[in-house]
């Protein structure tokens, strides 16, 4: 890969050893992905954050990064270990809380902005058709990609952070037009979409190819829905919308292998995530619930009574809840507001064996991350369990 | 000697290499605690030269090499044949050195090894590089085997195609011409073409074999002290005798 001067002098530490690792790293990753330079970015977001997932080992590297280095993009979190408010609650050991509160403020140390949230394009990060960005998470940079025309590749945490304190990061992949054409074309038969069955279909389908979808008109949180299930059942990081995401009209799909996804296949997808039957725990929100998503369950729920006794858990970020309060309030009625972490992250499996979800996303998360028996529901079907 | 690869995780260290012939995921495949590989209990990287072919599995991986760079089990350095971006990344933040671009059949588990991450290159102090040509003689479809007599150095008794050492003043090619003027008693070889030089590890020794492609219209030949016996074979027959290792790679090499 060719370097600047600037960028050399990076390298060769003169502006500090944090700044020189994550150079190295940006060099090392662009060597092997056959990058020629590193291109600015507009923003990043990182993933690395839970306790759960990165440990000691994680904290170590933060601390030494935090001790000279900062971001120089705006730069969000993705979802903690806890609700930073409501740990207690949740069953999460004070040490736990106090490890996590650290990781925390070593990333406000670098300079990121600390809402954790998967759905950072919902308010707190939001970038522009045509931007380079590097973002981890998966359902994040899959949105980015697909439904607002930013670019981006499938980063890691600690790559998506080397490009926030660099500036820049590895030119290749989906930063280059002529990768972002769609390779399957995905023709959708049916209307009264479950978009998570839809996604885990058509994830399996793809695998890393990029899909364009033919014979749906989905909402903003719909193809939140689809990006988030097609990133974990297949690694989609860009998919396209007749009609609807911005790059479809770009590209040809002349000679594109086509594959029809009815009922059927959707139905056979809902069979292949239910492992289990009586969850102990009912979690919405994954991705994060936008206020959209708070306000229709809210209404659906306005005049029904709690039922049952599995925990219940609204999972959404800060910034979001902060903008309906009210509607949130009709929430409490039936479980916990729960911020800043999710069910996939925070370490439930010490505390359950069952977990219900309307997400396409949590039904592969649930199982791997967390050992745990899945049962899903449709929103509908979800509201049913708790009301 | 020295093999040259490319470096991707910068620094030098130094250790004794364990080959891991499949692909490893830090995150499953290696106990953090101990650097034990999971898969082989008793075998620790820590402080190895651990060679695998790449990394695969969970982006969790490269966190793994950080604990274990907390806790004192890294490997001293890496070796992979093609690198991939989970164990990349380990291996530059846990400030491990790593060198893609190694042919790992050259490597055997307890060599000495030096791996320059910044450099890529891979010193193996106590392995031998040895520059030989091999010359194939053809005849229409058929080539020239020849038997190693017990007057030579090595291989005695096994198959081979005109061969020898490549001097310090010489070009392989000027061997090349030399060796089957002299070991066939040929005055004007008709060189087809050269290939490029293929590595074979053989003990201590690295044999770095050039290969060349003669060919003549006579098969009538000669052969000296360094034969006891010829036969034109074809292609295919050359893997059914003893041969001297990797031949059949190398004519492979020159006609594919």
């Amino acid at each position: 890969m060719h370097l600047d001067r600037d960028e050399e002098a990076i390298l060769a530490g003169e502006k500090g050893e944090g700044g020189r690792r994550a150079m190295e790293l940006l060099v090392a990753l662009g060597d092997i992905y056959g990058a020629e330079r590193l291109v600015p970015i507009a923003s990043a977001h990182l993933s690395g954050v839970s306790y759960k997932t990165i440990g000691e080992g994680g904290i170590g590297l933060l601390e030494e990064m935090a001790a000279d280095a900062r971001v120089c993009v705006p730069t969000t979190l993705n979802p903690a270990g806890m609700d930073r408010e409501r740990w207690k609650e949740m069953g999460i050991s004070p040490r736990f809380a106090d490890r996590q509160e650290h990781i925390i403020r070593c990333y406000e140390k670098l300079g990121v902005i600390s809402d954790c949230s998967c759905t950072p394009y919902l308010g707190t990060n939001m970038p522009r058709r045509g931007q380079h960005i590097a973002w981890a998470e998966s359902n994040a940079l899959s949105f980015a990609n697909s439904v607002i025309g930013a670019r981006t590749n499938r980063e890691g945490g600690p790559g998506a952070l080397a490009a926030a304190i660099i500036g820049k990061t590895p030119e290749y992949g989906l930063h280059i037009t002529a990768n972002r054409a769609p390779a399957v074309v995905i023709e959708v038969e049916g209307d009264d979409i479950d978009y998570s069955m839809l996604g885990q279909a058509a994830g399996a389908i793809s695998g890393a190819r990029i899909p364009y979808f033919k014979g749906i008109r989905p909402t903003i949180d719909q193809l939140k829905t689809l990006a988030a299930a097609m990133a974990a059942a297949g690694s989609v990081a860009m998919f396209h919308v007749e009609g609807i995401t911005p790059e479809a009209g770009s590209f040809s799909i002349d000679g594109l292998e086509r594959i029809g996804v009815g009922k059927k296949e959707m139905e056979r997808a809902r069979e292949k995530v239910n492992t289990g039957t009586e969850p102990e725990l009912v979690a919405f929100g994954c991705p994060h619930l936008s206020v959209d998503e708070i306000r229709k369950l809210a209404s659906m729920l306005k005049d029904r009574r709690p039922r049952g006794d599995a925990e219940v858990w609204f999972c959404t970020s800060r910034h979001t809840l902060s903008q309906c309060p009210k509607e949130a309030k009709e929430l409490e009625r039936f479980g916990k507001l729960v911020c800043d972490t999710c069910m996939v992250v925070t370490p439930i499996e010490e505390r359950f064996k069952c977990t219900a979800t309307n997400s396409g996303k949590a039904c592969n998360y649930l199982a791997t991350l967390c050992s745990q028996k899945v049962v899903y529901r449709d929103t509908k079907g979800m509201v049913e369990l708790i009301s | 000697m020295i093999l040259k690869g490319r470096g991707i995780s910068r620094g030098i260290a130094s250790g004794e290499v364990l080959l891991n012939d499949s692909p490893v995921s830090f995150l499953g495949g290696v106990a953090p605690s101990t650097g034990e590989l999971t898969c082989c209990p008793g075998s620790s990287i820590k402080g190895q030269v651990f060679a695998f072919p790449r990394g695969k599995g969970s982006t969790v991986g490269s966190y793994v090499m950080l604990e274990m760079k907390r806790v004192g089990t890294l490997p001293a350095a890496i070796l992979n044949e093609s690198a991939e971006p989970i164990v990349a990344t380990g291996a530059v933040l846990s400030g491990v050195p790593l060198v893609d671009g190694i042919d790992l059949s050259l490597l055997r588990t307890g060599d000495r090894c030096t791996v320059d991450g910044t450099a890529g290159t891979v010193e193996l102090p106590d392995v031998k590089e040895v520059h030989v040509v091999s010359c194939f003689l053809r005849c229409d479809e058929k080539v020239l085997m020849l038997k190693r007599s017990d007057k030579v150095g090595t291989f005695k008794g096994h198959w081979a195609a005109v061969s020898g050492y490549v001097e310090e003043d010489e070009t392989p090619r000027q061997t090349a011409l030399k060796e089957v003027r002299e070991e066939l008693n040929m005055l004007e070889p008709e060189l087809v073409r050269s290939g490029q030089p293929m590595r074979v590890r053989d003990g201590d020794v690295i044999w770095v074999v050039h290969p060349f492609l003669f060919q003549t219209k006579e098969r009538s030949i000669t052969i000296d002290w360094e034969h006891t016996e010829f036969r034109w074979v074809s292609p295919s027959e050359m893997a059914g005798l003893n041969t001297v290792p990797g031949l059949e790679a190398v004519y492979r090499s020159l006609v594919k």
